[in-house]
């Protein structure tokens, strides 16, 4: 892990400078976004094969029963391999493979029974997966620590302050033993307390103990005083490398298995008639989901996770109807969620309109006594942010918006209308009945219209020189006569008889 | 029998497992009783109606409206509850819409609820810790329930709302079957479906609502469907499942928290899921007809007669082309046609009295050979059955090779096949 941070590092550094890169790494907004966007990235790409697969509920349960594979694995690592919990050890990745294929295994094997359907099958296993975690974290909560605010919302908002230094100029390590100069040492009375007597007493017994003895690294050297040049070093936030790599590893993964998950997304029995594994591929993408829903742990939490999966490719299903274009639009409304959710987390909207004075103005307006510093928590936001994305989305798509969609039945509507009164009117033109059937004022009444529709459709007509009024009669002309043969001829395959008379 | 179970359990936990009924844990086995009987009877329609993940998704949902309602009114919990409600609600509409107007499925739809409205319930409950006023802590038990922190009111309350949701219940009974088991029928016939599919979606996110402060938002989902699911497996009527949801509801409520009293460290809200799982995992097992042993059992006797019937055929024909029905049949025959099931067959057969074993094979019995000849005939007769049987325009009946065929058709036509398989060898 630590080595791939310093080969990045090297590289950065070729571009900015030492200490540019600490400030921009050290800015909660930056390292948070980063952290978010990157999450976004694979949560993106992997969601968008999950929703083309009906499967996008699958994430909300593995993304809950991740939680169980972490807990099994700290009890693993703390009980049986008396090792430290780390939330970024290799167990813990195990521990989330496992308790994602578990979630799917136990889904299949309730539906498989025939006696549960498959939404109740979900319904069942993870629930239960998540119930098992919380007694063990509650049982076990000491060995654990991992409380509750964690698994909700974890910890975005910190992911520049939990680093990794990295040291690139005078490195060597400074040990202090009991004979250096530098060392402190200090008596200490071994029998004192037993006794119940002073230090001065006659009978105290002493050690001396050295308190500074140890090695440092050379960052503690120079904060301790021990050594004179300051060691360059660099401060890398952990979440960066851990979402980073479920980011190069989603990103490879669809990549390199393009053809076989498309296929496998778009048809299953094809895929595997022509020799594909689709099986293997789906879990395969559940194993992924799991991978990224634990690297995500620390920072969104367990829960908030799931938007990452769902949203953005929600809103990118709105916009495009292509494979290809929804693996790109995804990935990018999701990092534009984490983008403007910081903002929006401290009160700002796409930095345009500020939330305090709206808080001032519930407070005067309705005597409430809020804060008025809009603060809270990041990851929260960022999914605010990405379901607002979704909503205009949802209004705006050129395709399937909201606005367009009502656009395209309103001019059907018209047509419509339009087709109907010119039929009419082509019906009764040169009959007895002419004059009474077609009267503009009472034309209205046979298709049970308000007169001002009437008349909105009439103009239409005669705007586009369809129609005619004589004399308060409505007639067709030349060109209203060869609209209607070719629509008749288009849309109902039988060619009108001519008009009589 | 279940009943005796329940009722015996109380004394079983105090006697063997030590438990101590003071008053903290009665009202909270109560509570939890109580709101199993209501979400495991309303918890039934989400299950029948294919919608279980509904309750995943709107026990997310109401935690904004937990959060606004606090803001605006403090913490009572009757206004908590409603601005859950309302929050809850403000989500199925929401899943209505983008469902009706756009492309996006129902499982999409609920996904994007659950989370947005979580974020904001979560923003709003981080915002509110930032308060001044100090009553905002326990806010976020609702998350994952505090069972500890329910008072007698609170199991009046449980009481009340669900007493009154059942009398919503019991009066449109007949409306909620409808359009449960045939919502397109229901349609057709003009029941107004728009408003019945509201009505039962309020009565869920009613109990859902009831249910937050005890089982919390994530687990609410199996609180509500478990019971149903387990109640389903006993029986195929709607009333009865229901019923028995209730009284499985009630089970995993009760004996959940009376459990999680065993240890201090024993939260009670997962411990109901896992009582309730295990009931959903036992009623899988053993319900009669459904259950996985009765299946088992069942195709283990299935392949048993499969066998001795093609075992039989097969001895019946080779003995007799080799001379007779009395002729043996040696082994090697009959295992190397059929294999295992050959073995399983011979075993069945002479368990039945249809086969002996002699010195060098099997051989039929009299009854053997008669059962073995009937039945050659009738399979023989329903070979010529599904050549003509149109032709000779006789009644449509299910292929079935392993009832005799003279026990499907009338004598009549029994007839006719014996007639048109004697022409069609001429």
């Amino acid at each position: 892990m630590e080595g791939i941070e310093q080969i990045l590092i090297s590289i950065l550094l070729n571009f900015v400078g030492r200490e540019e890169m600490n400030a921009f790494l050290r800015d909660p907004r930056s390292a948070a976004v980063i952290v978010g966007a990157l999450i976004a990235l694979s949560g993106a790409l992997l969601g968008t094969f999950l929703l083309l697969r009906g499967m996008a509920l699958t994430s909300d349960a593995i993304s809950h029963t991740v939680l169980l594979g972490i807990v099994v694995a700290f009890l693993v690592m703390t009980g049986l391999l008396g090792l430290e919990a780390d939330l970024s050890s290799p167990w813990l990745i195990i521990g989330a493979a496992g308790a994602g294929v578990a979630t799917v295994v136990l889904t299949e094997a309730i539906y498989r029974s025939g006696l549960v359907k498959q939404d109740a099958a979900l319904g069942l296993a993870f629930p239960l997966l998540f119930a098992v975690a919380i007694i063990l974290v509650s049982r076990f909560a000491d060995d654990v620590h991992l409380d509750a605010d964690s698994v909700m919302v974890g910890e975005i908002g910190v992911a520049w302050a939990n680093t990794n230094s990295h040291c690139l100029g005078p490195c060597e390590t400074v040990t202090v033993t009991e004979d250096d100069p530098r060392a402190e040492i200090t008596r200490q009375c071994t029998n004192c307390r037993e006794l119940g007597i002073s230090p001065r007493d006659a009978a105290a017994e002493f050690v001396e103990v050295c308190s500074n003895c140890g090695t440092y690294s050379a960052a503690q050297a120079y904060r301790e005083g021990f050594t004179e040049i300051e060691p360059q070093l660099v401060f890398w936030p952990k979440s960066i490398t851990v979402t980073g790599l479920m980011a190069l590893l989603t990103v490879g993964f669809v990549a390199l298995f393009y053809k076989e998950l498309k296929l496998s997304t778009f048809d299953a029995a094809l895929a595997r008639s022509l020799g594909f594994r689709p099986g293997l591929i789906s879990y395969a993408l559940m194993v992924l989901v799991s991978l990224v829903a634990v690297g995500a742990f620390d920072a969104v939490g367990s829960i908030l996770v799931i938007a990452f999966f769902i949203i953005p490719p929600a809103a990118a299903y709105l916009l495009s109807d292509r494979l290809g274009v929804m693996l790109l639009i995804s990935p990018l409304i999701g990092t534009l969620g984490a983008v403007f959710g910081y903002d929006l987390a401290r009160g700002h909207l796409f930095g345009v309109i500020e939330l305090s004075p709206v808080l001032a103005w519930l407070n005067s307006t309705f005597d409430m006594a809020l804060v008025e510093q809009w603060d809270t928590s990041i990851s929260a936001s960022m999914v605010l942010m990405l379901f607002g994305i979704f909503v205009l989305c949802w209004v705006l798509s050129p395709k399937y918006g909201l606005i367009s969609t009502s656009l395209r039945r309103a001019a059907q509507r018209k047509q419509f209308d339009d087709q109907v009164v010119l039929g009419h009117v082509y019906n009764h033109s040169g009959t007895e009945r002419a004059a009474e059937e077609l009267a503009v004022d009472h034309l209205h009444e046979h298709f049970r219209w308000t007169p001002r529709k009437m008349q909105r459709v009439l103009s239409r007509l005669q705007a586009s020189a369809l129609v005619k009024v004589d004399g308060r009669v409505v007639t067709l002309t030349a060109l209203g006569s060869d609209a209607i043969h070719t629509f008749r001829a288009q849309y109902l395959s039988s060619t009108p008889a001519p008009i009589a008379g | 029998m279940f009943a005796a179970g329940v009722v015996l359990f109380v004394p079983f936990s105090q006697l063997a497992l030590g438990v101590n009924y003071d008053y903290t844990l009665r009202t909270v086995a109560l509570g939890g009783a109580l709101l199993g009987v209501v979400s495991g009877v309303l918890g039934s329609f989400a299950v029948l109606r294919r919608e279980s993940l509904i309750g995943d998704a709107l026990s997310h949902a109401a935690l904004p409206g937990v959060g606004i309602a606090f803001l605006i009114a403090g913490r009572s919990l009757g206004v908590l509850l409603i601005g859950a409600a309302i929050a809850s609600w403000l989500g199925v509409r929401f899943i209505n819409a983008l469902t009706r107007t756009t492309r996006i499925k129902q499982d999409t739809a609920m996904g994007i609820v659950l989370a947005a409205w979580f974020a904001l319930g979560i923003a709003l409950l981080t915002y509110i810790q930032s308060l001044p006023n100090a009553s905002q802590a326990g806010l976020d038990k609702f998350i994952f329930g505090q069972a500890a922190a329910i008072v007698e009111s609170d199991v009046q309350l449980i009481a009340v709302v669900g007493a009154i949701s059942f009398v919503v219940l019991g009066l449109f009974w007949k409306e909620f079957k409808l359009i449960t088991f045939d919502f397109e029928f229901a349609a057709a016939n003009g029941f107004r479906v728009g408003f019945l599919g509201a009505l039962l979606s309020t009565l869920i996110v009613v109990a859902i609502v009831l249910g937050l402060q005890l089982a919390g938002v994530i687990l609410m989902v199996g609180m509500l469907i478990a019971p149903g699911i387990a109640a389903r497996q006993w029986t195929h009527k709607l009333g009865q499942m229901v019923l028995l949801s209730g009284v499985f509801g009630a089970f995993a409520g009760g004996v959940g928290a009376i459990l999680s009293a065993l240890d201090v460290d024993l939260p009670t809200g997962p411990m109901i899921i896992v009582v309730a799982f295990a009931v959903v995992l036992l009623s899988l097992a053993v319900a009669p007809d459904r259950g996985l042993l009765w299946t088992s059992l069942q195709r283990r006797s299935d392949a048993r007669r499969f066998a001795a019937i093609n075992t039989l055929n097969d001895i019946y024909r080779y003995a007799e082309a080799h001379g007779g029905v009395n002729h043996t049949v040696p082994s090697d025959i009959v295992i190397g046609v059929r294999g295992r099931s050959g073995i399983a067959g011979l075993r069945a057969l002479t368990q039945d009295g249809m086969i002996v074993r002699t010195e060098d094979g099997w051989r039929l019995t009299d009854a053997g050979a008669d059962t073995a000849g009937r039945q050659a005939e009738s399979l023989r007769l329903w070979d010529v059955y599904r050549t003509f049987g149109e032709a000779l325009d006789l009644p449509a009946v299910p292929e079935d090779r392993l009832r005799d065929i003279r026990d499907v058709l009338s004598p009549d036509d029994i007839e006719a096949l014996v007639w048109a398989s004697a022409e069609d060898k001429r």
